[in-house]
């Protein structure tokens, strides 16, 4: 679980894309497209990892003082279950990363899952928008690939 | 003269794609010493969080074993502790690995001038 940061990197400078060749272009479009589908990847992790919370937020909200002492089915693995009794409806265990794992009771483990979602939620939004950022400056890049190519052709033409 | 220069630009160049590989392999290292980092700071939040008398248990093979927070507390501040030093080992070797990448690609950029040189006075 990465904290993302949107500050950019300590050695990072602002370069002037006019100034740079096609190929020194090309290479940089290359790392952007590279580095995009980092985030795209991250994305769908956290994604993934926000539907994970989200499902256990909504598993607690179903576990109330009326259903002590009801049946349930255990899974034993993922096609085995044993019948169950719910003894306990005040306390649950989660697992809190790196192998702890800590009793809450319900209304403390709700706050628990809220509070994962909304962290999930915003490294979504930051990777979102640092997204948008990386695809401007790949676009902007694409335009003065397409300029230099385009100022070549002339330069050839005149020439010949 | 140009054999000799060949032979010692090619030597060059596998130890500066040997050094890359090293390189590499640092950053995926510091990589994942950062997540671990990231994931032992929540936990520690969480610890903190807890109300003094709550169970935690430590994920030991396939059994959870009943500790005390405040052990627990402890085992995660040492974990962050090492992992810190962990880091600042692997900051270094990464910034080392630059350097000595650097120097070599400035002795590979020398040997193929020179080599260009003779090329052109052959």
């Amino acid at each position: 679980m990465a904290t993302i940061s949107s500050a950019p990197a300590p050695g990072m400078h602002q370069i002037d894309l006019s100034k740079l060749n096609l190929n020194q272009l090309a290479k940089l479009k290359q790392q952007l497209d590279q580095e995009l589908n980092v985030f795209q990847d991250s994305l769908q992790t956290l994604k993934i990892a926000q539907g994970k919370f989200v499902e256990s937020g909504e598993s607690v909200e179903k576990i109330t003082p009326e259903t002590k002492g009801k049946t349930i089915l255990v899974p034993l693995t993922g096609s085995m279950y044993v019948p169950g009794t719910i003894l306990d409806t005040e306390n649950v265990i989660i697992d809190i990363g790196t192998g702890y794992y800590a009793q809450k009771d319900i209304e403390s483990a709700k706050d628990y899952f809220k509070r994962k979602v909304q962290f999930v939620t915003e490294q979504m939004e930051k990777i979102q928008l640092m997204g948008i950022e990386k695809s401007k400056v790949r676009e902007a890049i694409i335009m003065m690939m397409e300029m230099k190519v385009q100022a070549q052709a002339q330069a050839q033409k005149a020439t010949s | 003269m140009a054999e000799e220069i060949q032979k010692k630009l090619q030597k060059e160049f596998e130890l500066f794609n040997n050094l890359k590989k090293e390189y590499h392999k640092a950053v995926a290292l510091k990589q994942q010493l950062d997540s671990q980092l990231n994931e032992n700071k929540v936990v520690k939040e969480e610890l903190n969080l807890l109300k003094k008398d709550a169970e935690v248990y430590k994920l030991i093979g396939p059994v959870l074993v009943k500790q005390d927070l405040e052990e627990a507390k402890q085992n995660v501040a040492k974990r962050l502790e090492y992992i810190n030093k962990e880091i600042k080992r692997s900051d270094g070797n990464i910034s080392a690995l630059e350097n000595k990448q650097e120097a070599v690609h400035e002795n590979l950029n020398k040997l193929k001038t020179n080599l260009d040189n003779l090329k052109i006075a052959a």
